[in-house]
């Protein structure tokens, strides 16, 4: 079967593990991406299995001119060259764009960068942490008086930005045949993230944004709402359309669907909301989870129960879309794919590559004596 | 300047966030993206009156921005007229993206068979909530999706409920995901000459969404992965947010004897440094709840930006815990664009709006106009895409096909 990136060559100069996740998401769909392993990489593991599945590996000891030099014939080869590395490091190395695109114009140089390519701060280090802490959700996602949550998501946004901003600039490439640099930042991954919260502060301000809000303060008892059930685990709804849902959920919860406290939107989500929804907690707190689930699936309603890894891990529809995938020795599981395609869809070529493990086939395929290959590799 | 997408056209009919959204890193990158609405109230997104209970404001951000760059086209789809219209414009476009109900798309004849009938080029895109296989077929949003994949329940402090990752986290990641997808699929396009059906789902995205600890957990089966962890027994405490006199500071400071010192360094602190509970990294990790209590007691003696200041020459990593107002006020976010200013036509001057996440260098993505009017360009794209007269417009309009 064809895959949409087919002879597509991707040259992987990264080292966290949302880059290479990144790359990763190419490679699934057929990129020839040969990764640059140069001591440092992400280590063995459940990590490096999802973020390097797909790819080649190739030693190469970058403190080395000669390591360095492999690297950039490497690049004159590919489409596309993919660091995470800090610019001054690039430069240091001769692997900036200037240099790695030097007589290549068409090359896409794309850097997963903490930062960004601009701005003071463009060369501190690509870790989630760091700009997760500086987006401004971290105090608000917990209930008042909580410490702030650290919600490691942001590098993978970030990720699948790498990968569609690859492909946009090959778009260009392939109309107009010029290359370009691409950056796609964890600052601007977790800001993304937290689009809507974002927007909203910056068109209406004020303190409400700036701190936790108490899951019994919602602004919609029925949307975007968290409700413990009698076992202890939680409900949440969302309708935002709340006239259109208070029938059933009336029904269902005990309250009369013509009670003068909540009979219109305004008062469920204006003059009674505090009330609204001290009635509804009371009510999702007498029955247990399994009893809400079964009637939010009867009546097709907006609203789940919040499940653990546990949920997933065991349900098929996580299986027949391969978003999950059995591992090939058939006792573990991994991440598969979250993009269907009907003629084109990601595959499995091979596993994540030990160390080096294509150093001579891949040097050896771009013309490398066996006495070069042994000079460049580590 | 050229835009990376120039030349493709997008049939964007979609709802809410997560369709709207993909549609929009397509036009911010040049694509001519038609939002395809409902007469008369068009795109729910338009009717969100209020955010955290506050209201909206003079100007629906909500809606603007996420169909900013983009025209709009309103035509009633239940009309076989309105149909028509619709298959004159997928004959004339790229890609077609929705995420409705396959239910509601096979009632307006708008299936992947028929349009791709009409046009075998054409890029179907889905954005479902569950997927193209299996059984579950009941109503998706951002965080009934969420909840289903275990995140919410992993993360913040044991006993505290779960948490929501913010409003439309979890449809940003799905948008993104279908535009990728897009882009692949009109790749592979310029080789076969044929479109093809994809489908990036709200829960496919957001299990992908939670990989960091999913992956371990799917891997290892350890449900330690799946847990909430207290912030005062962390995996290592040098890696952990504390409080400070006046707020909370992220340190990321590796477990390593130098690091170690570096930062007793920073302390001033003579005691800590000889104190043989965590004088190695072994131990550092073994006593990670005394050294969590030390170190709390230590960096609340201090503001943030005291402690930012003695860490800095030192080589110290860490940041600041920001709220959004700081973000707001970051050149780091500015200078790169992720932060915009631009005009608002609705309130008649300038706005900041959320900017270009992803940045090219010689086609860069721009903030041209925010969100049409409703039916804005629906005469426009009709006579100059699509070549109707406008008697054939007038008659149209008296069917009711076109408001």
């Amino acid at each position: 079967m064809t895959a949409a990136l087919d002879g597509l060559v991707v040259v992987d100069n990264t080292r966290e593990f949302f880059s290479s996740l990144g790359v990763a998401m190419l490679a699934d769909f057929g990129a020839d991406v040969i990764r640059i392993d140069s001591g440092v990489s992400l280590s063995p593991g459940y990590h490096h299995e999802l973020a390097n599945r797909n790819k080649r590996s190739v030693s190469l000891d970058l403190d080395s001119n000669v390591g360095r030099q492999a690297v950039r014939d490497l690049a004159a080869k590919a489409d596309v060259f993919v660091t995470d590395a800090a610019l001054k490091t690039l430069a240091e190395r001769g692997l900036d764009y200037a240099t790695v695109s030097a007589g290549k114009p068409d090359l896409i140089y794309a850097r997963a960068s903490g930062f960004g390519p601009k701005g003071p701060d463009n060369d501190l280090p690509p870790l989630d942490e760091l700009a997760a802490a500086r987006t401004g959700m971290m105090p608000i996602l917990p209930q008042p008086g909580q410490p702030p949550v650290y919600p490691q998501i942001g590098g993978m946004y970030t990720a699948v930005m790498l990968a569609f901003g690859v492909t946009t600039a090959l778009h260009h490439r392939e109309e107009i045949g010029e290359g370009q640099e691409v950056d796609v930042s964890l600052l601007a991954g977790n800001m993304y993230g937290a689009s809507l919260d974002l927007q909203a502060y910056l068109a209406i301000g004020g303190e409400r944004f700036l701190h936790p809000v108490s899951r019994m303060d919602a602004g919609n008892p029925m949307s975007g709402t968290l409700y413990i059930t009698s076992d202890g685990l939680w409900a949440t709804l969302t309708m935002p359309d709340t006239d259109r849902w208070w029938p059933d959920l009336s029904e269902i919860v005990g309250l009369d669907v013509d009670d003068p406290r909540f009979n219109s939107h305004e008062l469920r989500c204006e003059v009674n909301r505090l009330e609204l929804i001290d009635e509804l907690a009371k009510a999702f707190d007498r029955e247990p989870a399994d009893h809400w689930r079964a009637i939010f699936t009867e009546r097709q309603m907006s609203a789940d129960i919040i499940e653990r890894y546990d949920f997933p891990v065991q349900d098929k529809q996580a299986y027949d879309n391969r978003y999950i995938l059995e591992a090939a020795n058939g006792d573990s599981k991994t991440l598969g794919f979250p993009i269907f395609m009907t003629d084109t869809p990601a595959q499995m070529h091979r596993p994540a590559p030990a160390s080096g493990e294509h150093t001579s086939e891949v040097l050896g395929g771009i013309g490398y004596s066996a006495d070069q290959i042994a000079k460049a590799g580590s | 300047m050229a835009k990376a997408l120039d030349g493709v056209r997008v049939i964007d009919l979609t709802v809410w966030f997560q369709g709207p959204v993909a549609g929009q890193h397509l036009a911010d990158f040049g694509a001519e993206v038609i939002h395809v609405e409902r007469p008369n109230v068009g795109d729910f997104g338009r009717g969100v009156r209020s955010i955290k209970a506050l209201p909206i404001g003079d100007w629906n951000q909500y809606f603007l921005v996420i169909n900013r760059n983009k025209k709009s086209m309103a035509i009633d789809l239940k009309t076989s007229a309105g149909q028509e219209i619709m298959h004159k414009l997928v004959a004339e476009s790229d890609v077609f993206l929705s995420n409705l109900s396959p239910d509601n798309l096979a009632s307006w004849r708008l299936t992947y068979d028929e349009l791709k009938a009409i046009n075998p080029r054409l890029v179907y895109a889905m954005s479902t909530g569950y997927g193209p296989h299996g059984t579950i077929d009941k109503p998706s949003f951002d965080m009934t999706v969420q909840a289903l994949t275990g995140l919410m329940s992993r993360i913040g402090e044991p006993g505290q409920p779960p948490i929501y990752l913010g409003m439309g986290s979890g449809d940003a990641i799905g948008g993104l995901m279908a535009a990728y997808g897009i882009l692949l699929a009109l790749h592979n396009r310029r080789r076969t000459g044929k479109g093809q059906y994809i489908d990036a789902s709200l829960y496919g995205a957001q299990l992908f969404l939670a990989a960091p600890s999913l992956q371990a957990y799917l891997a290892t089966g350890d449900d330690r992965f799946a847990q909430q962890r207290p912030r005062k027994s962390p995996e290592h405490p040098l890696w952990n947010v504390y409080e400070t006199s006046d707020g909370w500071v992220f340190l990321c400071v590796r477990n390593e004897d130098a690091s170690w010192s570096t930062l007793c360094e920073s302390f001033g602190d003579r005691a800590l440094p000889a104190d043989a509970r965590f004088d190695t990294p072994e131990n550092r990790v073994q006593d990670a709840e005394a050294l969590v209590e030390a170190l709390d007691g230590i960096l609340k003696q201090r503001t943030t930006a005291d402690w930012m200041e003695r860490w800095r020459p030192l080589g110290i990593v860490a940041s600041p815990v920001n709220n959004l107002r700081d973000l707001e006020n970051d050149p780091q976010a500015w200078e790169n664009d992720y932060i915009v200013e631009t005009h608002c036509e609705e309130v008649q001057r300038d706005v900041n709006v959320r900017g270009l996440p992803v940045t090219l260098s010689k086609t860069p993505g721009t903030v041209e106009t925010l969100g049409p009017e409703l039916g804005q360009h629906t005469e426009q794209i009709m006579v100059d895409t699509l070549g109707y007269t406008w008697e054939q417009i007038g008659e149209l309009k008296e069917q009711g096909a076109i408001p």
